[in-house]
């Protein structure tokens, strides 16, 4: 999946990459907006910018995102 | 108390009150006064931790024992009583991060602030644009991010993809807003720093004078402490003045605001590096107590292919964009192939058009639609003339006699991987091709070179080859060392860089105060609520998103002039107008819920409510079908929809919009205000059956009562 500005996701699942923080656990289930994605060298490594609905904007891992848009 | 009023709120108020109209002159009992206001804040926006309240209370004591201050005095003993008296209400705050009263959830941000990574009261500031005070927008937005104009011509604007707006037409133009605000007050010397607090006595080194590095000096140094950023280059800015071209930010522009930076005191040694021209030893010695490090992601990736180091002419993208920034302004070569496919590789194909490349082509392994480039930025490079290759993957580089005379590659074409759903390109057999160059610029990505920091004992390393940190306070394994920016996000943007600086900030003041620190990031501050403007729904609905005006191609190809010439101030102010306020309707849909369902009537029509499938919004709708009736104004929960009457109209607004105006219908008795013709119609309706008007006149219910008394006197006989 590559993720594009714009893009609507859900953090469908917590990640089990080291970059997961205990208080991200709160972000599970919510909506958002990938605001900046990687924008070197398409890596599905990279943490992505995304903006998420009332909770603020956060860079995760790409493992826990879904797109809304299929 | 009230059962409305919260009591963490009301403390909060009562100190934002003390702290701004200065009642504890005293800095001592000021400072105690501050540091319970930092650690109420957290419990109002629900990151506070266990130890919150016992720090509260050892404030509170220290203020009390301290008789020297008689004010300070009489501030702890209502904060005593206060935390004392509803200690289940703070306790429940931080536990539940709830306020059952709502008064804390009202400070909960718009989507654009809450977008955000630096916290800007986006709202306000847009708000005071459409005013014009452009000098108040500004000090707004310093509160939360110490470059204005910077992020006005370069920010990525997370804010304008979460912009409300967006989901009716387009989201309003919050970056070119800002930067024309910040521009004015510059250009009419309006644009000033806050007040500085007094000098605290630490010392405290930064590490880097990038936009995030000058972001925690700029916060530390208002909070009053002495700050020396290092820098390895000879100017300040770090990626902004290195890596972003100056036809995107004139150099004008980084200087003027790291001026303002600077003359709060902040000391700047550049052509130092850390970790070789000097060391954390030497500046521990000196007495620096905390270091922020904010060293970016300089090191470029290498290709990895044959002849990449055999020829000269093969160089990384990101050490041609400084050399270019920093002056040298000779063509890499006639004929220039760049390889990547992100803003770097589209910043670097654009300059070498402006440094006279006779031939630009940009080479890339997927299509463009995997391209990770700004849309607009790849939009621009087309225009201006820089050619495309995709599906092309580089393969050797070829020459003779240290000079390069093109690039071997291979066609590919994208096929889905087994346990991948991206596709990845797949070298066509067969397909080998020359293309004929003089010169090649790899910009594949970007990395920290932490050689430099490998003397600091502790650090952690993520897989990523970042610093690892808590992201709440920015701090690092090692106690009093910080970081943020590119160094622990990677290459990423500036505005999150700058809310990491800030964030740094105030870890490092924490730390250096004893106060705990918070489990959670910041949520943002609202800095104000300013007063709507009144629009009418049509013009609300007509008014669009300008077009950003460009200089003309001629020049863009020739020199490095700024491409994006600025709004005009009209422009400007009506785009302003464009704002929902949505820091004021928090969107819970209940006015069009009990429009439609309870009245019956769906005359708000505002699909926009909703987040992720937004339906068909029209605010012009409301004038035709609504009858005035005031439910939903009634129960707005934040006054954002509001009913009044004003001269001989009644009026429906949301947030300043004009939705509804109907002229107001008189007792014909005493000339009270009866409601609106449809209202009455809506009601005549309704009651038609149970009660008939006979008489045909309208009268209010007490003329009506009394106009029934003697007509059944009059029928009464005498006796």
């Amino acid at each position: 999946m590559v993720f594009h500005r714009g893009q609507k996701v859900e953090v469908y699942r917590r990640s089990d990459d080291e970059s997961w923080e205990p208080f991200m656990d709160s972000l599970v289930g919510r909506h958002g907006i990938i605001t900046d994605p990687d924008t070197q060298i398409n890596d599905p490594n990279a943490l992505v910018e995304v903006s998420l609905e009332n909770k603020g904007t956060y860079r995760l891992p790409q493992d826990c995102l879904r797109d809304l848009e299929l | 108390m009230s059962n409305t009023e919260c009591p963490v709120n009301e403390t909060l108020t009562r100190l934002d009150h003390t702290l701004y109209q200065n009642r504890l002159p005293h800095p001592r009992s000021h400072r105690l006064a501050e540091e319970v206001h930092t650690l109420v804040v957290d419990i109002a926006m629900g990151r506070a931790g266990e130890a919150h309240l016992p720090s509260i209370d050892k404030r509170i004591a220290a203020l009390l024992s301290f008789a020297d201050d008689p004010n300070g005095v009489a501030l702890g003993q209502w904060l005593a009583a206060q935390v004392s008296d509803h200690q289940e209400v703070f306790l429940s705050h931080i536990k539940s991060q709830n306020c059952a009263t709502g008064d804390c959830d009202f400070l909960t941000p718009a989507p654009c602030q809450m977008a955000c990574p630096a916290g800007i009261d986006v709202p306000t500031y847009v708000s005071l644009i459409g005013l014009g005070k452009d000098a108040e927008a500004i000090e707004v937005i310093r509160r939360d991010n110490p470059f204005p104009w910077v992020c006005g011509l370069v920010c990525t604007r997370p804010c304008e993809f979460m912009c409300v707006r967006g989901r009716i037409d387009t989201p309003v133009s919050i970056k070119f807003l800002k930067a024309f605000a910040a521009e004015r007050a510059l250009s009419w010397g309006q644009y000033r720093n806050p007040e500085q607090a007094p000098a605290n006595g630490h010392r405290v080194c930064v590490v880097g004078a990038g936009p995030g590095g000058m972001s925690a000096a700029y916060y530390l140094a208002l909070k009053g402490y002495a700050v020396r950023v290092i820098e390895a280059l000879p100017s300040a800015g770090g990626m902004i003045m290195v890596g972003i071209p100056r036809y995107r930010l004139p150099r004008e522009v980084i200087d003027r605001e790291v001026a303002m930076i600077e003359s709060l005191g902040v000391e700047f040694c550049f052509n130092t590096r850390f970790g070789s021209d000097v060391t954390m030893k030497e500046l521990r010695s000196e007495g620096f107590e905390a270091f922020f490090l904010a060293i970016g992601a300089h090191s470029a990736y290498s290709l990895g292919i044959p002849g990449e180091n055999a020829f000269p002419q093969v160089r990384e993208a990101i050490g041609f964009l400084r050399n270019v920034a920093l002056g040298d302004r000779h063509i890499p070569g006639r004929r220039v192939i760049i390889i990547g496919g992100g803003n770097v590789a589209i910043d670097t194909a654009r300059t070498c058009l402006r440094l006279g490349c006779e031939d630009v082509t940009l080479a890339y392994r997927r299509t463009q639609n995997e391209m990770p480039a700004d849309e607009e930025e790849v939009e621009q490079a087309e225009e201006e003339g820089v050619r495309f290759a995709m599906l092309t993957i580089p393969v050797a580089v070829e020459g003779h006699d240290d000079t390069m005379t093109g690039l071997r590659c291979l066609k590919a074409k994208l096929v889905s991987m087994p346990g991948s759903d991206r596709k990845s390109p797949k070298p066509i057999e067969g397909s080998e091709f020359v293309m004929p160059a003089d010169a090649l610029i790899a910009a594949i990505g970007q990395q920290v070179e932490h050689h430099w920091l490998s003397a600091v004992d502790g650090l952690e390393w993520s897989r990523r080859d970042t610093l690892r940190v808590n992201t709440a306070t920015m701090a690092t394994a090692v106690p009093g060392i910080f970081a943020a920016g590119d160094a622990v996000t990677g290459p990423a943007t500036v505005i999150e860089a700058i809310g990491g600086g800030k964030r740094a900030a105030s870890g490092i003041h924490r730390y250096l105060s004893g106060i705990p620190q918070p489990k959670m990031p910041p949520v943002p501050v609202r800095r104000q609520r300013v007063e709507w403007t009144e629009v009418p729904s049509k013009t609300k609905m007509v008014l669009k998103r300008p077009e950003m005006p460009l200089l003309n191609m001629d020049r863009r190809r020739t020199t490095f002039q700024q491409v994006e010439l600025g709004y005009s101030e009209n422009m400007v102010r009506e785009e302003a107008r464009r704002c929902l306020r949505c820091d004021i309707c928090r969107r819970c849909g209940l006015c069009v819920q009990i429009c439609r369902d309870k009245m019956g009537v769906n005359a708000l029509s505002m699909g926009y409510l909703e987040f992720d499938r937004p339906g068909a919004t029209n605010f012009r709708q409301t004038q035709d079908l609504c009858i005035s009736c005031g439910a939903c104004a009634t129960n707005c929960p934040t006054g954002a929809m509001l009913m009044e009457d004003r001269g001989s109209e009644r009026i429906l607004s949301l947030c300043g919009t004009i939705l509804n105006r109907q002229p107001l219908v008189h007792c014909d008795t005493c000339g009270a205000v009866l409601g609106t013709e449809r209202y009455l119609d809506y009601i005549r309706k309704r009651l038609h059956k149970t009660a008939p008007n006979a008489s045909g006149k309208r009268r209010c219910d007490a003329c009506a009562r009394q106009s029934g008394l003697n007509s059944s006197k009059a029928a009464m006989p005498l006796t």
